[in-house]
């Protein structure tokens, strides 16, 4: 059945194979998982906290809710949505890679959070859960990892309920021409050196700042998120652009 | 960069209250009462309309504009009568407060930021022993009366400022004559009316 063509897709600047990009995926977060936290606030200058937390702000979540915090990682979107939901809510966080989500449930169970979060450990392509089941899905800086990132956004808008809305939080293209400048500047020979230094891993820093700039645009991700069903789909640049979110609701 | 401020301030806010809850004992049975309910608040001056949401062991802080159990809206002026709580619906008639929802949430949540009373020297002598942390709070005490009356100063300053140099929010007493004046057009017009209707006929 072997086709002469594989699929292929990128995996940074790389080109491979598209089932390759899953396990490729997998070895960055594995190597990662230890030191994700620290890096992420060393790289970001702890304003990640800020992203995520405009991202609960837009999802104006209410106590009782069913929340999906997809390719929820090391659960800092979690954290929040479950002390909001209350004991009358439910948090899931999905994830499909097992190292990231036992940091992430280490750290959430050391803050006392417990009750009302269940671990998955799930591909955003393909999710195992009934439609039309959570009121608010986010997805934090995931949706550039996935493979086919539009049978992913089809999966999300399938369990959300009618009236639920999901948030895309993910790197997306800089406003001005000199803020990309010095972002490529950053991100190319700063990152991976830092990666190196404190993680001791260039080379998942480098496939950090490749897949950014391979990730879909401001406009290319609205108009995905309509062609799989989502309703008024808007976004927010954040920090000149360097960061997006979408909001798009189903109905 | 600007326009994440709201989540800076509001995160710090987040922490420092979460704190001073902590500091008092009788807060916790005070909050269950309260869970799960959310009460967001306007300020006219400020863009900023802040949500809260009650937990049963602090209230967390957010932004943004979709609905809650109650919302306030306000402004500086109408905020210091609103203190005391006979004032609330006089305030409402004259339309300087803005309820949605329900009222009782609003209540019940300004009822438990007047009852919070974090024990700080409780804290302090957990740091620094007993002899110390009096000391500390005497000067305190002191310290605090200084500076309430400093604010009540800068309080007085800040509405006149308002009021007059800024003419952001109008006098009570400007309202009430604006709306004298526009029934009296109001009257002009309907007696216009009449006559213009006379004189087609
Ligand atoms: C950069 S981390 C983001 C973690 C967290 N949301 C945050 O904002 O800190 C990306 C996460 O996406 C997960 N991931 C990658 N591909 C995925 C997929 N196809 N399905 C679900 N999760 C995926 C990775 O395992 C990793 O934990």
């Amino acid at each position: 059945m072997s086709d002469s063509k594989a699929k292929t897709t990128d995996f940074g600047f790389k080109t491979v194979a598209e089932d390759e990009k899953v396990s490729l995926v997998a070895d960055v977060f594995h190597s990662v998982a230890a030191k994700y936290d620290v890096m992420n606030d060393l790289m970001s200058f702890g304003i990640h906290r800020l992203w995520k937390r405009f991202t609960i702000d837009c999802s104006a979540v209410r106590p009782g809710q069913s929340v999906l915090d997809l390719a929820g990682g090391t659960g800092d979107l979690t954290a929040l949505f479950s002390k909001r939901v209350g004991p009358t809510g439910k948090v899931v966080l999905a994830d499909i890679n097992a190292s990231m989500l036992n940091v992430g449930r280490d750290k959430l169970r050391d803050q006392g959070l417990v009750d009302n979060i269940d671990y998955v450990q799930a591909n955003a392509e393909a999710l195992p859960f009934a439609d039309n089941s959570f009121d608010i899905i986010t997805i934090g800086f995931g949706l550039r990892n996935v493979t086919n990132k539009s049978a992913a956004l089809a999966s999300m808008f399938r369990v959300l309920k009618p009236g639920g809305r999901l948030l895309v939080l993910e790197f997306s293209k800089p406003e001005s021409e000199l803020l990309s400048k010095a972002y490529d500047l950053y991100s190319f020979k700063l990152l991976p050196k830092m990666g190196q230094l404190i993680a001791n891993d260039p080379d998942s820093y480098q496939y950090l700042a490749e897949s950014i700039r391979m990730h879909p645009d401001q406009e290319t991700l609205k108009q995905m998120m309509e062609q799989v069903g989502f309703a008024e789909v808007s976004y927010h640049n954040l920090t000149g652009g360097i960061v997006a979110l979408h909001r798009g609701y189903k109905f | 960069m600007m326009q994440l401020w709201p989540q800076l301030l509001l995160s710090l806010a987040e922490k420092v209250l979460a704190d001073i809850i902590a500091m008092d004992q009788e807060a916790k049975p005070r909050l269950k009462r309260l869970a799960g309910k959310q009460f967001a608040f306007q300020l006219q001056e400020l863009k900023l309309r802040v949500v809260l949401t009650a937990t049963d062991s602090t209230i967390l802080l957010n932004q943004h504009q979709e609905p809650v159990d109650c919302a306030i809206q306000t402004d500086l002026a109408s905020l210091k009568r609103l203190r005391d709580p006979n004032q609330l619906t006089q305030l409402i008639k004259q339309d300087a407060v803005q309820v949605e929802g329900d009222l009782q949430v609003a209540q019940q949540f300004s009822g438990f930021f007047q009852q919070l009373q974090p024990d700080w020297s409780g804290k302090l002598a957990s740091y620094l022993g007993d002899g110390m942390a009096h000391k500390v709070e005497v000067s305190l005490k002191q310290m605090t009366r200084v500076i309430a009356s400093k604010a009540q100063q800068l309080d007085q300053l800040s509405t006149e400022l308002l009021q007059d140099e800024l003419q952001l929010t109008p006098h009570p007493l400007e309202v009430e004559q604006f709306s004298v004046d526009v029934s009296r057009l109001q009257a002009k017009v309907d007696r216009l009316q009449q006559q213009l209707t006379a004189l087609q006929e």
